[in-house]
């Protein structure tokens, strides 16, 4: 639905896009990630069609964004980060408007209205003036013209940003909701948020795509390892060398504690499921088993310090 | 269509909430109410039923009044940010621009049409050549018609609506003053081109009775102008 080729955006000389590619398949939430200035709100600027490209590509539900910028802004509900309104007018006037500006007649608007303002729980909110509504509500507003004509594709510049911790849960279940009929892009910086209700995640960093993937294929790159930690009914040699000898296990460490024998293993897999069976096998009572997840945090950290690294290592070659 | 309508709606609706609006509104029913009272001695018995001395200065008042009146129109959508909603919605760029222009033609005419009371105080006490009057309004709608046009320009060029401002009545203003005052000092051919742009002469032909084609065309011309280029300079925004 989302097709990103080699998108690049220089204001001056300076580049907040670098290079971009990537794709957004129908019927999926994808989060776009990044820490602040990362250029998220520019690759999104560009595929609503607020923007054009310095160089590169982005198709929109197979609209070219450059050449054919209406269509694809009649068929993408867009959040802003900012949600801009006009204060001045009402919830209700405000959405009516926007559902002139796509060009809905009538009875088609006010279903349609009727139905985002249900979704966005707005029903009481409908006659007030937007310039009195809280943070939450604006929000809110926002989304729901996002959504007014059906969109096919909605794209969602942090859209929990402000809203307190209902609201945030409240919008990610409404997500979840839409994603059923329409694949979400939507960019955030918080991690927890990204990894409760993504598919995929798409890392930026300084304009680039630094990593991407689902949310556990990021997990299992943080270090390739996983750590096990076991606690079995047994004697302490025969323990640490039969699970030595499971698949996939780099390295163990035991320490005895009163018969039981504690482990600390690192391995390639799902080393946990291996070291249930063999405690099963051999009759060893099991007290502890339990494997650390690396947590997306871990991955985000970590590649944002690679790709420095990675940086820092090219400004040193080219001297 | 319906764009266009929405926007212009949305425009007027915008316009009214603010004090501006009314500012502006009253600001120039004062003025010329007052401009009637000093030239009281034009309408005293035997003397010609004309609006001439009531509206002699008032493209002077307008290039204050109406960049005041355009000044929000696309500043503020700057300002605010909705000009982003706005240009990611499906409307063309000129849709916008002129959906806008029209709220603001809207509400100059709406200010125009309480000055009415002047030449319906004249049938009632006097005679006055309604066609005179007519053209009269002709130049003033002529006159709007232009300078909103220019104020929309201004408006465009800077999210500060107070600059827009200053940008839109600062040089209306000089060409207005300096064309009218210096126009006289020219001889032959220098002459005839300068006074292609004076604005006080070419409203002074329609406030005297006069419909010139050259005049609809000057203003008209001129409004297409602006147009066609704050539509270039929305157009740019995308750009930066």
């Amino acid at each position: 639905m989302i097709e990103v080729r080699n998108l690049s955006k220089y204001f001056g000389k300076r580049c907040a896009v670098n290079g971009i590619s990537f794709t957004v398949e129908p019927n999926t939430i994808v989060g776009f990630l990044g820490p602040n200035g990362a250029g998220k709100t520019t690759t999104i600027r560009i595929l609503t069609g607020y923007m054009p490209p310095t160089s590169g590509t982005a198709r929109v539900a197979g609209h070219d964004v450059v050449k054919e910028s209406l269509a694809v802004r009649s068929v993408v509900g867009y959040l802003p980060e900012a949600v801009p309104l006009y204060p001045e007018m009402r919830v209700y006037e405000y959405l009516n408007f926007r559902g002139k500006l796509r060009g809905m007649d009538r009875p088609r608007r006010e279903a349609a209205i009727a139905r985002a303002v249900e979704r966005c729980w707005l029903a009481e909110a409908l006659t007030r003036p937007i310039g009195q509504l809280s943070r939450g509500y604006r929000q809110r507003v926002g989304l729901a013209d996002a959504l007014l004509h059906s969109p096919k594709v909605l794209i969602l510049d942090e859209p929990t940003v402000g809203l307190d911790p209902t609201q945030v849960r409240e919008t990610r279940a409404l997500l979840r909701e839409l994603a059923a009929d329409h694949p979400i892009l939507f960019s955030s910086h918080t991690l927890s948020e990204v990894e409760a209700i993504c598919q995929r995640i798409l890392i930026i960093h300084e304009g680039r795509i630094i990593a991407s993937g689902t949310v556990d294929e990021l997990k299992a790159q943080v270090g390739g390892q996983r750590r096990v930690i076991a606690e079995l009914k047994g004697p302490q040699a025969e323990v640490t060398t039969a699970v030595q000898k499971l698949a996939g296990i780099v390295n163990v460490r035991a320490t005895a504690d009163g018969g039981w024998t504690r482990l600390d293993i690192a391995a390639n897999n799902n080393a946990q499921n291996a070291v249930s069976e063999l405690a099963a096998g051999r009759g060893w009572a099991v007290r502890e088993l339990r494997q650390e997840v690396p947590s997306l945090e871990d991955f985000f950290v970590k590649a944002i310090v690679d790709a420095r690294v990675r940086q820092a290592g090219a400004k040193e070659d080219r001297r | 269509m319906r764009k266009l309508g929405a926007i212009t709606q949305r425009e007027l609706l915008s316009l009214f909430c603010s004090p501006i609006a009314y500012i502006v509104i009253a600001g120039f029913w004062l003025v010329t109410g007052a401009i009637t009272i000093w030239n009281a001695d034009a309408f005293g018995p035997g003397k010609p039923a004309t609006l001439r001395d009531i509206f002699m200065w008032t493209p002077f008042i307008l290039t204050i009044l109406v960049p005041a009146m355009s000044m929000r129109t696309l500043s503020e959508e700057y300002r605010s940010g909705t000009f982003e909603t706005l240009m990611t919605a499906p409307v063309s760029d000129a849709q916008m621009v002129f959906g806008k222009y029209l709220a603001s033609l809207i509400f100059y005419v709406i200010m125009l049409a309480g000055t009415l009371i002047y030449p319906l105080l004249m049938e009632v006490f006097g005679n006055p050549d309604w066609g005179e009057v007519l053209a009269l309004y002709l130049g003033l709608v002529l006159l709007g018609i232009a300078f909103t046009a220019f104020s929309m320009f201004a408006s465009s060029l800077t999210r500060d609506q107070a600059v827009a401002w200053i940008l839109g009545a600062m040089p209306l203003m000089l060409l207005v003053l300096s064309v009218y005052s210096l126009v006289r000092r020219f001889e032959g051919w220098q002459r005839e081109v300068v006074q292609q742009f004076n604005i006080m002469g070419r409203f002074g032909q329609f406030a005297r009775g006069q419909v010139e084609l050259d005049g609809v065309v000057f203003f008209l011309a001129t409004a297409v102008l602006f147009l066609f280029l704050t539509v270039k300079v929305v157009e740019s925004r995308r750009w930066r």
